[in-house]
């Protein structure tokens, strides 16, 4: 479980403030929000990435600036992939098994287990600057996959992606998530994503948790007024 | 058939277009006259001994030189870029001085430390800088360090810090991300800098002259030897160093070029 208590960070101007927040194991969780009001620092701050906040977050009940990076167990897909583009597909895959000492024979066979998961196994020898936004995408999710994280977090993650190439990303990762079992966060600005993957959702508005809701309806009436453009746009 | 599309040059670009070719023919003119003077005199570089030994010191302590600003200024590039060091501001400015000082001042100031209690505590016990060969490489040491320092820094600052956790989010701790993720994505920065402090540890003159001096066959470097060949009215050998450097230094801006140029991600984005 992840679990976030009076929580407030500043990266200059912005203010993300007094966010309290928690999050089952195993539950896909959407964050909302406007261009500029925080979703962003919200799924970094629940990944640990800022060191000078207040107040904190815990995985597990353990507090998470007691973790190293290395050892958090977490999966990070960010909105442009931030693919290494000095490597192939198939090295930026292994990157991490690499890095916790597996050995090569399985390093290779969990790589091109990933990799046929996600349809990406003809791309292993290509470099990151030749594919396609959905391929680098898969490439990313697989990267982050490989080493079978608990929480995947992903920075609007469809953003880049046309359609139909979303519909079917947003299938595989909740065939994903139901076959690892592992929690999922995720940052958007469409409603429809929200609908087709988030057990729940939160609104982020101005720096500010507004509205936490399960995806059975809609937002809470008193909180109406902050997710109305997102139920009725669609987008942002 | 593609149609060409012709643009009429306002004013102020046929202004700017007039003021390059000034400056690169002024370049040219002046660097002509060494090629024209001193490639009669190039047969020198083999028969004179004093041209080979200026040579032969010249390369071995430009190489010395900038193996050790790698070793200490990509490290020190690093620590300004990537650490939350204290007083990290004065420390880049105090790094980055010698590039506005004049290098016969840095020479001084060396001569100055090396002549003081420490200095000579070293020399007493058999480490002596001061008219010395090994004060060459320090010489050049002082005056490219700074230099390999600002390009490298640059190369590092432009990498996107989110790989940097994203490598660690996956494993590796720093000093991995910084070997597999920072250093070859600077490399060509990193390179550039080096062919580029190499060829100005090449031609250095002032802080060596100040430093250690120009004897004959001692601490006679390439410029040292223009320096003192000239002043003898020896122009034979003294073109011939000239073109010697000329040469070198030419090379390594095009290898510089050829690196900066060069992409890290293995080829051009997809279209």
């Amino acid at each position: 479980m992840i679990r976030m208590e009076n929580y407030s960070v500043e990266l200059g101007n912005f203010k993300l403030k007094d966010v309290n927040l928690e999050i089952p194991r195993g539950e896909i969780f959407g964050i909302m929000g406007h261009t500029g009001a925080g979703k962003s620092v919200l799924l970094e701050s629940l990944a640990g990435f800022y060191e000078n906040h207040e107040g904190c977050v815990y995985y597990d009940d353990m507090p998470l600036d007691s973790i190293p990076l290395q050892k958090r167990r977490i999966g990070f897909v960010y909105q442009d992939y931030a693919l290494f583009p000095h490597m192939k597909v198939r090295d930026n895959i292994e990157f991490g098994l690499k890095m916790n000492q597996v050995g090569k024979a399985e390093r290779r066979e969990r790589c091109e287990e990933i990799m046929e998961k996600l349809n990406i196994s003809h791309l292993r020898d290509r470099m990151p600057a030749t594919l396609s936004g959905g391929e680098r995408q898969r490439t990313a999710l697989a990267r982050a996959l490989v080493l079978r994280p608990e929480i995947l977090f992903m920075d609007e993650p469809f953003s880049a992606l046309d359609p139909w190439t979303r519909k079917k990303m947003r299938k595989l990762v909740r065939k994903i998530h139901d076959e690892l079992g592992c929690t999922v966060v995720f940052v958007t600005h469409d409603h429809e994503d929200i609908e087709m993957l988030a057990d729940r959702a939160a609104v982020v508005l101005d720096g500010r948790l507004r509205t936490i809701t399960d995806n059975s309806g809609c937002f809470g009436t008193e909180d109406r007024e902050d997710a109305s453009p997102l139920m009725m746009g669609r987008t942002l | 058939m593609k149609r060409k599309t012709v643009r009429r040059r306002s004013a102020f670009e046929r202004i700017t277009v007039l003021c390059a070719l000034t400056v690169a023919l002024f370049i040219f003119t002046a660097l002509s006259f060494i090629v024209i003077r001193g490639l009669p005199y190039m047969s020198q570089v083999i028969t004179s001994p004093e041209v080979r030994f200026a040579t032969g010191l010249s390369l071995m302590t430009a190489f010395i030189s900038t193996a050790i600003c790698l070793l200490l200024g990509i490290p020190a590039a690093y620590a300004l870029t990537r650490t939350r060091m204290r007083f990290h501001r004065v420390l880049t400015v105090v790094m980055e001085l010698p590039l506005s000082i004049p290098n016969v001042m840095l020479g001084l100031s060396l001569l100055l430390m090396f002549a003081s209690m420490p200095g000579k505590f070293l020399s007493a016990h058999g480490i002596s800088f001061i008219y010395n060969v090994k004060g060459i490489v320090l010489a050049q040491l002082l005056v490219n360090m700074p230099f390999l320092i600002r390009i490298t820094r640059t190369s590092f600052m432009n990498l996107d810090p989110r790989l940097e956790t994203i490598a660690e989010t996956l494993g590796a701790g720093s000093f991995k991300t910084f070997l597999l993720i920072m250093l070859p994505m600077a490399k060509n920065g990193v390179i550039g800098g080096a062919i580029v402090a190499w060829s100005r540890a090449l031609g250095e003159f002032g802080a060596t002259l100040m430093f250690v001096g120009a004897t004959r066959m001692k601490t006679e470097t390439l410029p040292t030897s223009i320096y003192l060949n000239m002043a003898t009215g020896d122009i034979g050998p003294a073109m011939a160093c000239a073109m010697i450097i000329l040469l070198i230094s030419g090379l390594s801006l095009v290898i510089s070029g050829f690196f900066n140029s060069k992409p890290v991600n293995g080829g051009g984005e997809r279209q």
